[in-house]
């Protein structure tokens, strides 16, 4: 099958990017590769850029901006930027020489227009680009490599034309979202240099970094495309957590074995033309030089020496599935969403919760806008759809385009040829896209009138506030003009009202999922919507495993599980590890009271 | 020749189409503007997320904002005397100030290709 990932041999460019999307272990796998190559006596520079890295965790000491030693492994040097924390001081150096000069209502409404998604990616790409421009940094580092590569669509924002050309020859019209980048429009050679290292093959390796399931698989997929359209063609991609052996008489180790191998038949066919390694699932916390060390070498040790007191029998009691649906259907909520990070399973909660409420007798509605999460698949198998039960889907990239359209429509008849074209960067924006998906979820809102509707997935804390500022602008305003359309008005008053709305955030027994669910959550109390509940999906040690190397996993579940339950949440279910996808209503069923 | 200034809220990008629903008046005094600019006229607009200095260096502006607070934006300036609070100018109005016809705002400029008859 697939070679074992060996940095040794491997890593051949001195510039290595390591992606993928949240809980895919990428920290991990850049960090074991860091210690592998220093371990050669190659001088390597690690970077994070993720905000919820645990780079700290693994080399047991703080980080900070700029290049520290790390004293248990020579030729290691590390650094940690949080680029929300970057966004926070680009933001505070923007707005705070204006505090107490301007009034106290006109710097809130700088700050809210700075906080948004563009600002933070565009102050990650900026501490990047100083990176990956930098000569000092290549002559001083054989190698410097990036835990979480710049997403296409920041590489995108900076190749528009017109946006550039407007900052240059000081247009007042420069294209959206480019308001962060006025502050560093002086950096436009950086920027450049930095885009053709990155697509430069002698200089940068992309590591894909996916789980062997079919979701993160089709993810890593989607930026090896995108990636590769904008000219990054050196990739490799890395299986993470392999399961190497199984135990049969262990019927969860048997059905986890089985459905990673059968995730990896089922790849996506271009996927499969990048050169793939694999790293194999162990049993002890990828924490710690020594455990990452062992993870990459020759004889990475699946099994830890699990004593007897670390697998304690002590077992954490929480609700299930059906204790969620119970509460709905009793308080009689009208709307359900549930929001998360990709991968942790939404879409078959939400499938669950709508299954689980149509067989309370409720009229329900089921809505998804995961583009991988086909719903008439989840219910293809014995099409027991039942009459109280509908499902629907928003299609992201649809949306937008019929946004576009009626963008277009509405106001590129009063505009000439240039007028359209500045309107069209406009449009390329990543806001367009929130706006476009917000405006769909209002639709599909406005049919709890009538029956209960739970959409898989949410609208981002950032378009609400947007939303919320926008619509508070209007009143004051008192413009007639009513552009808001009635439903995206009534909707946030709606998603506010604990008696109408439920939010149920979904996340692993991990520490990133967790943590990026923790932020999401934060997010939304700024929009002031609280979650009603939390989910902790796929958990193996609420299976009850026997296997060896899984158990280990299981052990180290416990820590997180207690974080969300008396930390994070006010309620919080637990719903074990599935031998099977759960496709088809009756299956889904099966779910809600496992 | 007269000036025009344009001090907009702190916003996103100035033709106000990712806002959460298009403003027609935005995508009009954009579409305004850039023709007036290509007429070469003395017109500029300043975004409260972008240059925040031109909102404190401009007196008027300024004096306007702290009476009246963040909804006082839009502020139109001609001359450096405000005309215009809390609503963009309509076509009409700059079209009368720089004394224009107001359709030319939103057509596509013409270029006059003299011919030499001789």
């Amino acid at each position: 099958m697939y070679q074992p990932f060996n940095p040794k041999v491997n890593v051949e460019t001195p510039f290595l990017f390591f992606t993928g999307k949240g809980g895919v272990g990428k920290t991990s796998v850049a960090c074991a590769t860091a210690v592998s190559l220093a371990d050669q006596g190659k001088k390597v520079l690690l970077v994070s850029t993720d905000p919820a890295s645990n780079l700290q965790d693994v080399f047991e000491m703080e980080l900070t901006n700029d290049p520290v030693s790390i004293p248990s492994v020579d030729n290691l040097f590390a650094l940690n930027i949080d680029p929300e924390e970057s966004a926070r001081i680009y933001r505070e150096k923007t707005v705070g020489p204006y505090r107490g000069k301007l009034p106290d209502s006109v710097v809130a409404t700088m700050e809210e227009q700075l906080s948004g998604a563009c600002t933070v990616e565009i102050a990650a790409f900026d501490e990047f680009s100083h990176l990956l421009s930098d000569e000092s940094i290549l002559n001083t580092y054989d190698h410097v490599v990036f835990d979480t590569a710049p997403t296409g669509h920041t590489l995108r924002l900076l190749e528009l034309p017109t946006a550039w050309n407007g900052f240059l020859e000081e247009s007042t019209h420069g294209a959206s979202c480019l308001g962060p980048l006025s502050g560093l429009g002086d950096k436009k050679r950086a920027y450049a240099e930095a885009v053709l290292s990155l697509s430069d093959q002698e200089k940068t390796t992309l590591v894909l970094v996916s789980r062997p399931d079919q979701s993160s698989l089709i993810e890593a997929n989607r930026a090896s495309s995108e990636l590769r359209d904008i000219g990054i063609q050196n990739q490799m991609l890395i299986v993470n957590g392999l399961l190497q052996t199984y135990q049969p008489d262990d019927e969860v180790s048997t059905a986890f074995y089985m459905r990673q191998r059968n995730a990896l038949k089922v790849m996506p066919d271009e996927l499969k033309e990048v050169e793939t390694f694999t790293l194999p699932y162990v049993s002890y916390a990828l924490t710690g030089i020594g455990n990452l060390r062992q993870w990459v070498s020759d004889d990475p040790l699946l099994e830890s020496a699990l004593n007897e007191s670390s697998i304690d029998i002590e077992k954490i009691q929480l609700p299930k599935l059906n204790s969620i649906i119970d509460d709905f259907s009793s308080k009689g909520t009208r709307v359900i969403f549930t929001m998360g990070k990709g991968g942790v399973g939404k879409t078959s909660i939400a499938s669950a919760i709508a299954v689980g409420l149509s067989e309370k007798g409720h009229k329900v509605h089921l809505t998804t806008t995961d583009p991988a999460a086909n719903l008439a698949y989840m219910f293809h198998d014995d099409g027991t759809v039942k009459e109280n039960l509908s499902i629907s889907s928003i299609n992201p990239t649809e949306e937008v385009e019929k946004y576009k359209q009626v963008v277009l429509s509405k106001v590129g008849k009063e505009q000439n040829e240039e007028g359209l074209a500045y309107l069209k960067e406009d449009l390329e924006s990543p806001c367009t896209e929130e706006i476009a998906m917000f405006q769909a979820f209002a639709e599909v809102v406005e049919r709890s009138d009538d029956e209960i509707v739970v959409i898989d997935t949410a609208p981002t804390g950032h378009t609400l506030l947007l939303l919320d500022s926008t619509e508070a602008y209007h009143k004051e305003m008192s413009r007639s003009k009513g552009e808001v359309p009635t439903s995206v008005k009534k909707l946030l008053p709606r998603l506010r009202n604990p008696k109408e709305t439920g939010v149920v955030i979904v996340t692993l027994a991990e520490a990133t999922p967790v943590l990026e669910a923790s932020r999401l959550q934060e997010d939304l109390k700024r929009a002031q919507i609280v979650p009603t509940w939390w989910v902790i999906n796929q958990s193996l040690y609420a299976t009850g495993t026997t296997d060896s190397v899984l158990q280990g996993r299981a052990v180290s579940e416990k820590q997180w599980i207690r974080k969300v339950n008396e930390e994070l949440s006010h309620q919080c279910a637990l719903i074990p590890w599935m031998h099977e996808e759960k496709i088809g209503y009756n299956n889904l069923k099966e779910m809600i009271n496992a | 020749m007269k000036k025009v200034e344009i001090f907009d809220p702190a916003m996103c990008c100035s033709t106000g189409v990712c806002g959460p629903s298009v403003d027609p008046d935005l995508t009009r005094v954009a579409s305004a503007v850039y023709s007036l600019e290509q007429k070469s006229f003395d017109v500029t607009r300043y975004n409260l997320a972008n240059d925040p200095a031109a909102f404190t260096d401009n007196k008027e502006v300024n004096q306007v904002l702290h009476e009246k607070g963040a909804d006082a934006l839009p502020i139109t300036l001609l001359n450096n005397e405000v005309v215009k609070v809390g609503n963009y100018p309509t076509n009409d109005e700059l079209a009368k100030w720089l004394d224009v016809k107001a359709d030319e705002l939103q057509q596509k400029p013409r270029v006059v290709v003299p011919i030499d008859f001789n």
